[in-house]
């Protein structure tokens, strides 16, 4: 059975990228009917025109649909492409905004509203809708109308600032997107209490998100060392001060790394087992507490390092594990594809699409009985839907060829020659 | 009022995945209890503590994610412990919990399947197959993830990001599902149960390698520094620190040549064509530089945002706070917390995810989080223990 969760939820949206579309596609997931409203005739963010882009896999067909970070976030979903700066493609929104629960929106702050869709006019339309605005700093605040996306956010909150290698620069920190993974999960729960308090008052709500202020509650214990100590949180790489050995170790073979951590002594005693040093942790040797561990963490972590290069990362992380020490192998990109785990649990999933080659794509991130998420869409290709959402919404045949016409909506973006 | 009002929820394990998953409902108005050994759980041993001095009640994690919970101290591993989480499982409406498979496994099935409360299991790897029993931290889940291949450079050891982020990741995936499970739940009248696996929550999450490598199996070289092939991307020194660009794309880096002084350099071949950008990557770097030296890194990120350049000023933990938009929003709040002396410690935490009806409406409110076991007598006064009944709990050891 496919989600059954959100079976009759509908959701506009009305957002690119991923911290808008993913959390779209999660609701899908969840047996939620999303309506993408893509941008048109400009192309998205994440569906560039041409090559060579290192996005684009090879294949046929536009260049647009083949986009590896616009596939990752809009499974599950149908698609319109309208031009929503006429006012004919305005009234296309309006009527979606009175069909729908929930409208997502991540445009910067004001934006939708100068386009004559702020909150007022939205909650007008359909007093039951729940209005999700994700501008990265708010709706609200001197920053109105700045643009930003989540590698910034990272670099506001003081994420980056501990982030990378002890003995690297900061412009050595690696930009990383962490908000567009946690923010959708903030506003989908958002959008759940939402319509619990609507099934009291009757009325939609309105979430204004800062994807700044959801990223800082992801790392209140870097703010912490300032406020209670009065003491800038360090960069630490792998290792943790009061634990050792905690770290990434090289494997035998090239470029291949093993996560190990002893967090208790139990687990230090099996470690010490496994590397043919059981001494290491019995009464008496400095290792064998986890203060004397903290005291020689250069030694320590120079005989886990000798142990951990005697083989693969995977048999050193099955050893490990076999005796009850944590232990992981470290995955490049396509290593996934090697976990007997995520085989057992049939995660991967195979997605048929006309464009994209025939491949195993990354899976759900839960499962639920008795109603699991279900790959029911491949990421709709543009303005595939057009004519039958317009259908829905009471559009004739004949409105809906005129506005093709009069390119209000469309389903392929112009050529860029 | 608050919108999970009514709502109430048991969270089990004392771990940080457990406390960060109840976290929101609390702070959103559900009534949370927090079963915790006796001994002090996970979350409360984790730093850091003020003026480093480990104590139950003030560990950073506990005071940020554990607000507004009620603590019932109380030892699982007893027949006594299991039959007062009867009693609290009985009139909950969601279970969300994070201990290790085996006794997850022995907890789900004291659910009663038809009038039970809805869960969710916090794992590594799932309920079941091949590793369902491995043990797996932040770190090491962090390497499963496919991430911190990426975050790192050629030759050097891959990196996870700050520490506990992925799984506050997975907690945080586990708390919005269990809301869903039981708004389902209202709506079909069906109980569910959930499963989250944090390998796969933070492997099917976005900013994980997998499935981008999946679609094009393109893999993106470990870069070393600075973007060369995509830039301006990533932090760039100035006057008093660094700036972060993401401005490699038109309109950015168009509008970004004309603010530093250099249009012709938006649609000179050398910087916009892909084949040749990665060669002049150092002449870019000394048009823009020098501009940056000469200024702050707030006066750059208003004049790039004004001319529509994506820049933001890289702050470090002590500025976080008094950036104008934190204050202006109030991003941060000040809990009174009770801690180890009679006075209580004021402690600031970030503030509510996202606004609800309201830059400050009342919808989420942070009060204390709970001192280890402070309301155990409470709970098991309304779970309608004796006093009696109480003590033997108590001289068993069972409770705190």
């Amino acid at each position: 059975m496919s989600g059954e969760v959100f079976r009759g939820l509908r959701v506009v949206e009305l957002s690119e990228v991923w911290a808008g579309p993913f959390g779209c596609s999660l609701l899908g997931d969840l047996g939620a009917d999303v309506v993408k409203l893509e941008t048109y005739p400009r192309n998205s963010e994440t569906r560039p025109l041409r090559e060579p882009d290192p996005r684009v896999a090879d294949g046929d067909g536009p260049v647009y649909e083949r986009v590896n970070t616009h596939h990752h976030g809009n499974r599950n979903k149908r698609n319109v492409a309208v031009d929503i700066r006429t006012e004919e493609g305005a009234e296309i929104l309006r009527r979606l905004i009175r069909w729908g629960d929930v409208l997502v929106e991540s445009f910067s702050a004001g934006t939708l509203a100068r386009m004559g869709f702020g909150w007022e006019v939205v909650h007008e339309l359909n007093p039951r809708l729940t209005m999700v605005s994700l501008a990265g700093w708010g709706q609200e605040g001197p920053y109105d109308g700045y643009i930003m996306f989540g590698v910034g956010f990272d670099a506001m909150t003081g994420h980056a600032s501990v982030r990378g290698y002890p003995d690297g620069t900061m412009s050595d920190v690696i930009p990383i997107l962490h908000s567009d993974a946690t923010v959708p999960l903030a506003w989908i729960f958002g959008v759940v209490g939402a319509l619990m308090e609507r099934e009291r008052s009757g009325e939609g709500s309105r979430l204004d998100l800062a994807q700044i202020e959801e990223l800082s509650t992801n790392v209140p214990h870097l703010i912490a060392e300032w406020t209670l100590n009065h003491r800038l949180p360090q960069r630490l790489g792998d290792s943790d001060p009061h634990v050792v050995p905690h770290g990434c170790y090289r494997a035998a073979g090239a470029d291949a790394w093993v996560n190990i951590a002893a967090e208790t002594d139990n687990q230090w005693a099996a470690l010490a087992g496994v590397a043919g040093h059981p001494e290491w942790a019995e009464d008496g040797h400095p290792w064998a507490s986890a203060a004397g561990r903290v005291r020689d963490r250069d030694a320590v972590d120079a005989a886990v390092t000798a142990y951990a290069g005697s083989a693969d990362a995977w048999a050193i992380a099955d050893a490990l594990q076999e005796a009850g020490v944590i232990a992981a192998p470290v995955l490049a990109p396509g290593d996934p594809l090697l976990s007997p785990q995520l085989h057992a649990r049939e995660w991967f999933q195979a997605v048929d699409h006309p464009f994209l080659p025939d491949r195993l794509l990354g899976g759900f991130l839960w499962r639920m009985r008795p109603d699991s998420p279900s790959w029911d869409r491949r990421a709709a290709l543009l303005g595939e839907h057009n004519d039958e959402v317009l259908l829905e919404l009471g559009y004739a045949p004949d409105e809906i060829a005129r506005l093709r016409r009069a390119d209000v909506i469309g389903n392929r973006y112009p050529d860029p020659a | 009022m608050q919108p999970l009002v009514g709502l109430r929820v048991v969270e089990v394990g004392g771990t940080l995945a457990a406390g960060v998953a109840t976290k929101r409902y609390s702070d959103f108005g559900a009534r949370v209890i927090k079963v915790e050994p006796p001994t002090g759980g996970e979350i409360r041993r984790l730093a850091p503590f003020p003026d480093d001095r480990p104590h139950l009640d003030t560990g950073a994690m506990h005071m940020a994610f554990d607000t507004g919970k009620r603590s019932l101290a109380l030892d699982l591993s007893t027949p006594s412990g299991r039959e007062v989480l009867d009693r609290v499982l009985a009139d909950a409406d969601l279970l969300i919990a994070h201990q290790p498979v085996p006794e997850l496994r022995a907890l789900l099935r004291r659910v009663d399947s038809e009038s039970g409360p809805c869960t969710v299991a916090i794992t590594a790897h799932g309920l079941d197959g091949p590793y369902a029993e491995r043990i797996e931290n932040d770190l090491t889940l962090f390497g499963w993830s496919t991430r911190a291949h990426r975050h790192s450079v050629q030759g050097r050891e891959p990196l996870r990001y700050a520490p506990q982020v992925g799984m506050i990741q997975v907690a945080n995936t586990a708390g919005m599902l269990g809301l869903v499970a039981v708004w389902g739940r209202r709506q079909d009248g069906r109980r569910r149960d959930v499963e989250v696996a944090g390998v796969e929550a933070l492997m099917g999450n976005v900013d994980s390698s997998f499935f981008l490598w999946a679609v094009n199996g393109a893999v993106q070289p470990r870069s070393a520094g600075l973007y060369r092939g995509i830039y301006p991307m990533g932090a760039y020194p100035c006057k008093d620190g660094h700036v972060l660009f993401s401005a490699a794309r038109h309109p950015f880096f168009t509008n970004l040549c004309r603010v530093i002084g250099h249009p012709e350099a938006a649609f000179d071949p050398r910087f916009t064509d892909p084949s040749q950008r990665a060669d002049h990557f150092e002449e870019f770097r000394a048009m823009l530089e020098p501009w940056l030296a000469v200024r702050t890194k707030y006066d750059i990120f208003h004049e790039m945002q004004e001319a529509g350049v994506m820049c933001a000023p890289v702050l470090d933990a002590s500025e976080v706070m008094t950036d104008p938009q934190s204050v202006a929003r109030r991003s941060y709040v000040t809990v009174a917390q009770p801690g180890p002396g009679d006075e209580p410690i004021e402690v600031t935490v970030p503030a509510a995810p996202y606004r609800m009806n309201g830059l400050h409406s009342d919808r989420w409110q942070a009060h204390a989080a709970p001192r280890l076991g402070e309301h155990t007598g409470e709970i098991l006064d309304e779970l309608g223990y004796s006093r009696d009944e109480q003590i033997a709990l108590f001289r068993a050891g069972v409770t705190g």
